[in-house]
């Protein structure tokens, strides 16, 4: 199981920009084994493109990051520079919110008509960046139903344990699903 | 004085077996794997290290029976289904059930294979009366069988060895037609159990290899489609024959130590392999993932009143990478209930699998290995596992694939956040069909299953390209629609006016999702009665999954159009008749064509009787986008208009922010300019039209503590906070109350 050449840069870029011809795109969906220096190489092209300099942790959205802070935390960023916050936190809640909950508002991303969702029993509930509007996520769910945390990633065990190359800043609470810090909050200025 | 017969002792027919009993071998199996955390204890894969080219001739030769069995044995017999289409397989496994090699086709069903061995090991089969070479047994049951859905069936035929079964070879196809009250392949509206069709526990129809003489009776008595369903069984069987000859080979050519060790250690090499492509290609964490799924039966159920009643199905599921591979996680998901899609563990496992196998064995022996890197939770009582044993699992599939998705999607997540964007897409499994029974004029009646949707779906989006039509079954690697003058054929009456794509039926973003499909079947001369029902992946009211990739919007569900009394011969005479359901709809609102009863069905619909020059419309398979439609490229945009696939311009110019003209021979032109300026009025709307998550959350909380729902929505979160993984999420989401709860007042 040796490892295989490395995927050149300029690949990888084609890949983010979607620009990669279908022949390439085969050709790394058939490797046998994935080169195993991607995800630095993939790190290293994200970083490129974006006008910040805080190091980019993980991608986890077209526009979407985990990065290390001036301040050395770790937070969710978007490609604009703006910071959700904790990325232990769902990054949804740092977002500003349009729900569609009619069948005319609906319509409106979903066509042919007979193809929308069923109001009252479904919402699109649509996620977006407070500075740049870039719409990050999408939920079509009940009403009522809790924002979803799509992706809370164990960022110390992947870098130690995946990659062999440990984050400097390894903790034991790192991994932990904090959002109910945030709503706990809310809920007390509710009642406060 | 009575008379009492005298008994006389019945002494056993077949040999007793000489070697461990069947139960036995399952115990050691679960011992050894459980004790060391290798599949059968195998710590050393001492065959492989010692003759590698040995050990890869032995393990060639096996796949080489199983993938033989199925280009053979669809063209001794077969329905269509099974001939043409990727609705078969065939596979071989150790004594203890488990796969050792599959053929092309229904991939995850090797999933269930231990299932039906356990309940037989369970209950003796090999003790009384006895398990021989060549024996047949007939499987279609959920609970002991593990079968997805009684339209899939299967038949067992065992492998034994001087007194001793040393493995089984098995043949799975879905059936045209299996004898519910519901004609057809997925029994909707059933109940229980007892409204599914023909339910067979682990039961043996046949010994060395032939199939008994009562067993064609029961095709013919109990099935509505038996000239096709006694093919397939035939099918079936000669595969099975096959392999069971293949195996015998083996056993002379290896001798049975080597071969009883062999099988083994494939297993255990390739759980190795697929717990290392897991720690390769993902990022350890936790995924999160929902789907919901409409059962609209209320007013329909009349006779049976404990039925009588709506249920929004909810889907829940997490992924969580490990050491020993993932654990897929399905607590918060909805209780089972009175009708056709509660699920079973192995029929539950039959759908997560697909993705996984698709997934992490790619580049292995496709073996019972992945069920051992891959851990399920389905918590007892749940649509998933449930506590009643006579739940319906005629139509478990029509939610089942959305868990698949949601697990499958989780990959992709993983993928492209690792980086690994060539293997990141959105993954969908809208798939549709229909069903009936009809009785031709001179009284031949005859039931049917036109898999076309089923067979070939629109793929996802990729995260760097659009996705692509027809190309996607989640369910086996042979996408395929069919043929439609075989589909005409097995339905007399009814005939295709158009069999495309569907223009703008896909999920929005930066890159959309491929275009799902429609057909418009014309129903002619029915002779004394025709009717069909539609069962469904998915149905538009509700979308395929409930999270959209990275900004797009989930592929919406599948949809179908009944159209009775119509004014067709008239537009026959123009030669104007409808292709697919927009067409058809455009139609009926410019008054072309007259409908005395049009019926939209955004939910399941009743038995639809259909009438010379009646309609029915279906359009099924779409599937989800990748990224915001605001980042779409322009000129992607122009090349959807003036293709044809995005056929309304209001539409996409408000989805994209693109702004085009249209010259005299209809082509779209782009205005950048205009264009550059929409789209950031859009994104001020967007910010103008929404509010900080905190503001909404708060609005939201007062709702929730009003219980303000239609009562499905209610129900669904009284039945999915009775399980304590998302009571507590909702609880902590919502800062709810101790004493909030769903329960009836």
């Amino acid at each position: 199981m040796a490892s295989e050449a490395s995927i050149s840069k300029e690949l990888i870029s084609q890949l983010v920009e979607g620009t990669i011809d279908d022949d390439n795109a085969t050709r790394l969906q058939r490797l046998p084994r994935k080169d195993q220096d991607r995800f630095m190489n993939y790190c290293a092209v994200l970083q490129a493109r974006v006008s910040w300099q805080d190091q980019i942790l993980l991608r986890l959205g077209d526009k979407l990051y985990v990065v290390r802070n001036a301040a050395n935390q770790r937070v969710v960023k978007c490609d604009c520079g703006h910071e959700f916050g904790d990325y232990r936190q769902n990054w949804k809640l740092g977002c500003k919110v349009r729900v569609r909950r009619t069948l005319a508002e609906m319509r409106e991303v979903y066509d042919p008509a007979p193809a929308c969702p069923e109001p009252g029993w479904q919402e699109v509930r649509e996620f977006f960046c407070p500075d740049c509007a870039a719409q990050h996520s999408v939920e079509v769910v009940a009403p009522g139903y809790p924002v979803v945390f799509e992706m809370l990633p164990d960022l110390d065990k992947f870098y130690r344990d995946y990659l062999g190359q440990p984050l400097p800043d390894e903790a034991g609470d790192w991994y932990a699903d904090r959002t109910a810090d945030l709503t706990q909050r809310w809920a007390a200025s509710a009642a406060g | 004085m009575a008379v009492v017969n005298e008994r006389k002792h019945v002494v056993p027919s077949r040999p007793v077996n000489t070697g461990p009993t069947l139960r036995q071998q399952v115990s050691e199996r679960d011992r050894l794997t459980q004790e060391t955390g290798h599949y059968y204890g195998i710590t050393d894969l001492s065959l492989r290290d010692a003759d590698p080219i040995k050990y890869e001739r032995f393990y060639n030769k096996l796949h080489a029976a199983v993938l033989a069995a199925r280009e053979s044995a669809r063209f001794v017999a077969a329905s269509p289904g099974s001939r043409e289409m990727g609705e078969c397989l065939w596979g071989i496994t150790t004594p203890e059930g488990d796969t050792l090699a599959v053929s092309m086709g229904f991939l995850s069903h090797t999933a269930i294979f231990p299932v039906a061995i356990r309940y037989m090991a369970d209950n003796d089969y090999d003790v009384n009366d006895g398990i021989e070479d060549g024996d047949v047994y007939a499987v279609s049951d959920g609970k002991t069988g593990g079968v997805p859905h009684p339209g899939d069936f299967y038949s067992f035929t065992s492998i034994c060895h001087e007194g001793e079964v040393v493995g089984w070879a098995v043949g799975i196809n879905h059936l045209m037609e299996n004898g519910a009250p519901v004609a057809g392949s997925w029994a909707t509206f059933s109940v229980d159990t007892f409204m599914d069709g023909l339910v067979c526990p682990p039961m043996r129809t046949g010994r060395k290899l032939r199939q008994e003489s009562w067993w064609k009776a029961i095709w013919e008595r109990r099935t509505r489609a038996s000239t096709m369903n006694i093919l397939d069984d035939k099918m079936r069987l000669a595969g099975c024959a096959m392999i069971n000859n293949a195996a015998h080979d083996l056993l002379a050519e290896f001798g049975a130590e080597y071969y009883k060790r062999a099988i083994r250690e494939v297993i255990e090499e390739s759980r190795r392999m697929i717990v290392d492509n897991m720690r390769a290609l993902m990022v350890p964490g936790t995924y999160n993932g929902c789907a919901f799924r409409l059962v609209k039966y209320e007013g329909l159920q009349n006779v049976w009143s404990h039925a009588n009643k709506n249920t929004l199905i909810h889907v829940r599921a997490s992924v969580e990478p490990n050491e020993k591979g993932l654990m897929l996680d399905t607590e918060g998901s909805s209780r089972w209930g009175y009708h056709s899609y509660n699920a079973t563990p192995g029929g539950a496992d039959a759908a997560v699998f697909l993705g996984m196998i698709n997934s992490f064995a790619h580049n292995t022996k496709v073996t019972a290995g992945i069920e051992l890197a891959v851990q399920r939770h389905y918590a007892v009582g749940s649509i998933y596992n449930p506590d009643y044993e006579f739940t319906s699992n005629a139509n478990l599939w029509a939610q089942t694939v959305a868990l698949n998705s949601i697990g499958f999607n989780a990959v992709s997540r993983a993928t492209f956040s690792r980086g690994y964007m060539e293997e990141a897409f959105t993954i969908d499994g809208n798939w549709g069909a229909f069903q009936g029974a009809g009785t031709t004029a001179d009284g031949t009646s005859y039931g049917f299953t036109n898999f076309e949707w089923l067979g070939g779906t629109g793929r996802g989006a990729w995260c760097y390209k659009d996705g692509e039509p027809l190309v996607w079954a989640a369910w086996s690697q042979i996408a395929t629609i069919g043929d439609a003058e075989e589909f005409e054929a097995c339905v007399p009456p009814l005939f295709y006016l158009g069999r495309k794509l569907l223009p703008g039926y896909f999920g929005y973003g930066k890159y959309r999702g491929g275009p799902g499909n429609s057909a418009v079947h014309w129903c002619v001369e029915p002779g004394k009665h025709v009717a069909l029902t539609r069962p469904n992946g998915g149905l538009s009211c509700t979308t395929s999954v409930g999270l959209g990739m990275s900004g797009a919007y989930p592929g919406p569900g599948s949809f179908m159009i009944s159209a009775r009394g119509t004014n067709l011969p008239e537009l026959i005479k123009e030669g104007e008749t409808p292709r697919d359901a927009r067409e058809l709809l455009a139609q009926v609102d410019s008054g072309q064509l007259t409908v005395e009863n049009l019926e939209i069905w955004k939910t399941d619909c009743p038995e639809l009787a259909l009438h010379d020059h009646d309609l029915f419309v279906d359009a099924a398979g779409s599937s989800g986008g990748w990224g915001d439609p605001l980042d779409r490229n322009p000129m992607l945009v122009i090349a959807d208009l003036n293709d044809g696939v995005a056929p309304d311009y209001d539409f996409v110019s408000n989805m994209h922010g693109v702004v085009a003209s249209q010259n005299a021979d209809g082509d779209w032109t782009l205005d950048a300019a205009a264009t550059t300026a929409k789209r950031a009025a859009l994104r001020k709307a967007r910010l103008d039209e929404s509010q900080p998550a905190a503001d909404w959350w708060q609005q939201e909380r007062n709702k929730v503590l009003a219980k303000d729902f239609v009562p499905e929505v209610h129900e669904m979160y009284s039945q999915s906070l009775s399980f304590a993984k998302f009571d507590g999420e909702f609880r902590r989401f919502w800062q709810v109350p101790a004493e909030f709860n769903f329960s009836k007042e």
